[in-house]
């Protein structure tokens, strides 16, 4: 055996190893289903192009016409969003539709004042950005006696083991690690009562496929405070309160939907937790094949989060049959391997879209709420978002 | 592989938790005890993972149920749940970082204060492949795990060094607690019925253990 840790050295993967989207393929792996295209025929490719080409003038250069484009044919962008959006635009597309270029616009240069502050702690320079504002001043007095710690240390520890199979992070020391240090850090000190939790390095990893870090930073803002949809802050806060209450929900709606299914979890003394903790936490990015995951990320924020719901009620109905026969051991085995074939998002994500879920969430909200208490969102007012 | 394929034919079941900061190899030494492996790319656990393997204790098949659980503070919320029922607990520190050594004294508190006073505890010191890095010396380990009254082992994951004796000794002690507990209960050890569950705890939602024991408190 190999006796090297994995962050002595690592060897960077050769091109030919590697995915379409720069995993390192795993050699037992069949070819995905909705893996790189083989033989492409020239009216697929045709047909591809021609996708594109619609994206491109919904969106505008640089976005321009987005906005108008969503508020005239709000279906068509969501029927569009559905389909999946070509790979090109989606870095683009995910920071329209998650209003973090919003938020990008209005917080100029605040990113770096965010990721420098190491570099302005250990050398007590005060960088020479142009502090426009007072919002700004304000920040920095708030950072310079920031005491960083138990975050940091934390996050170097996870950076090299968030999507160790991917050839961006794989690199110690390498652009891939030192962006998603810098955004987690980042929002460690933007969002103190947060911090930094397990999981989000997930969030951040992905974002930084498609995006700048400081593009990254605000989207994870974005979603976090609740820029568009009910902010997801919970899902780190102390005492995890928004997992619970996602746990608590998709548990009621699963018995809802199957309820034999839900009869033998019940026997079986299988508890959402077992399972469904890392769908909502890292919106299934941890351990999902990464084309299914792009494509649930992609409905994730255009319509939030209730597309981990359906998703979820899809993988447990596709595998209904099997499910409701296996024993403990074998059931919580088959809840973390779904078979390739459900793992296909043309097949997965029509019938997720087929469950109705926004109502009965809303009520078993404040079900849980009645039992539990409101689940608490962060303190600080100060972090409170302003949208144009 | 097929050694270490689970045994549906076992006469004890026993529920195990992995506790300890994260980081420190729990995951590891998981998959090194129940498939033999050891992940060079691993990542760091969200939430709780499980595996099961069984085991021959004395002249019996013993199986273990182990959870596996996030070692970042916050997912206490979460993983503090699966102590209750455990009747074993290895409860890592990584013995290239100190730090990891002194949040022991809190994980064995939140131990306690969830599980059954029967539980036995193994407080093990992972990475001791790491030579040249270790930091917290044996010696110092022993002598805490003496006073807490907990048994104690050195192990690497890397290196399958003392994984399988730390479970298999945990196993075994646990083995040993339910037979004198059926020996107190004037029940015969031996007699109990195949495929019995042992649960020394209380029960609860998310305890692996179904169907609880006769030896039950």
């Amino acid at each position: 055996m190999e006796k090297k840790r994995a962050d002595e050295s690592v060897q960077v993967s050769a091109p030919g190893r590697l995915d379409r989207f720069g995993f390192v393929k795993q050699e037992h792996n069949s070819p995905s289903p909705d893996g790189p295209p083989k033989n492409k025929s020239a009216l697929e490719y045709q047909r591809e192009q021609k996708r594109v080409r619609k994206w491109r003038k919904m969106i505008g250069v640089g976005g321009s016409d987005w906005k108008h484009y969503v508020r005239r044919k709000p279906h068509v962008v969501k029927r569009r969003i559905r389909k999946g959006i070509p790979d090109c635009l989606r870095g683009l597309v995910w920071q329209l539709i998650s209003g973090s270029r919003d938020l990008l616009l209005m917080n100029p240069g605040v990113y770096e004042v965010f990721y420098s502050f190491n570099f302005l702690k250990s050398s007590s320079i005060f960088p020479s950005y142009n502090l426009r504002s007072y919002f700004l001043l304000l920040l920095l007095k708030q950072l310079v006696i920031y005491e960083t710690s138990a975050s940091e240390l934390d996050i170097i520890r996870d950076i090299s083991r968030t999507f160790p199979s991917h050839v961006f992070y794989q690199q110690r020391h390498g652009p891939g690690q030192r962006s998603l240090y810098n955004v987690l850090k980042a929002y460690s000190v933007y969002d103190r009562e947060v911090g930094y939790v397990q999981g989000m390095g997930y969030l951040a990893g992905l974002l930084l496929l498609y995006m700048s870090e400081e593009d990254a930073f605000w989207l994870v803002v974005a979603l976090l405070k609740g820029a568009v949809h009910a902010p997801m802050e919970g899902l780190y806060l102390e005492g995890l309160p928004l997992v619970q209450q996602y746990l608590f929900q998709f548990d009621r709606l699963m018995r809802e939907y199957m309820p034999k299914l839900g009869e033998h979890f019940t026997e079986e003394m299988i508890n959402p937790s077992m399972y469904g903790s890392q769908w909502f936490i890292t919106v299934f990015s941890y351990s999902f094949p990464f084309h299914l995951a792009l494509r649930i990320w992609d409905v994730f924020l255009y319509e939030g989060v209730k597309i981990v719901f359906k998703v979820g009620l899809a993988l447990l109905k596709y595998c209904h049959d099997d499910l409701v026969k296996l024993p403990f051991e074998k059931l919580i085995h088959a809840l973390r391997n779904f078979p390739d074939d459900a793992m296909n998002p043309d097949t997965l994500l029509p019938l997720a879209y087929s469950f109705k879920v926004s109502k009965r969430l809303e009520e078993l909200k404040q079900e849980y709420e009645k039992i539990h208490g409101k689940v608490a969102e962060s303190k600080s007012k100060q972090k409170q978002l302003q949208l144009a | 592989m097929a050694a270490y394929r689970a045994d549906d034919d076992y006469d004890y079941l026993f529920k195990l938790v992995l506790i300890g900061d994260s980081g420190v190899g729990k995951s590891n030494l998981l998959s090194r005890f129940a498939k033999n492996e050891f992940n060079l790319e691993s990542k760091s656990t969200i939430g709780v993972e499980f595996a099961t393997r069984s085991i021959r204790v004395d002249d019996k098949i013993v199986k273990a149920q182990i959870w596996d659980t996030a070692g970042q503070e916050r997912y206490r919320a979460i993983t503090s749940a699966y102590y209750r029922g455990a009747v074993g607990a290895l409860l890592v520190y990584d013995t290239s970082r100190h730090v990891t050594f002194e949040n022991v004294e809190r994980w064995l508190k939140e131990l306690r204060a969830h599980t059954d006073s029967n539980i036995v505890i193994m407080l093990v010191g992972n990475k001791a492949d790491l030579r040249h890095l270790r930091a917290v010396p044996t010696e110092e380990a022993k002598a805490f795990a003496e006073k807490e009254n907990t048994y104690f082992m050195e192990t690497s994951a890397l290196e399958a060094l003392n994984v399988e004796t730390a479970f298999t000794e945990v196993l075994t002690q646990i083995h040993h607690v339910v037979s004198r507990k059926a020996l107190d209960a004037g029940d015969d050890p031996l007699g109990l019925p195949k495929g019995q569950t042992i649960n020394v705890g209380s029960k609860d939602d998310v305890s692996a253990v179904k169907k609880v024991g006769c030896c039950s408190a």
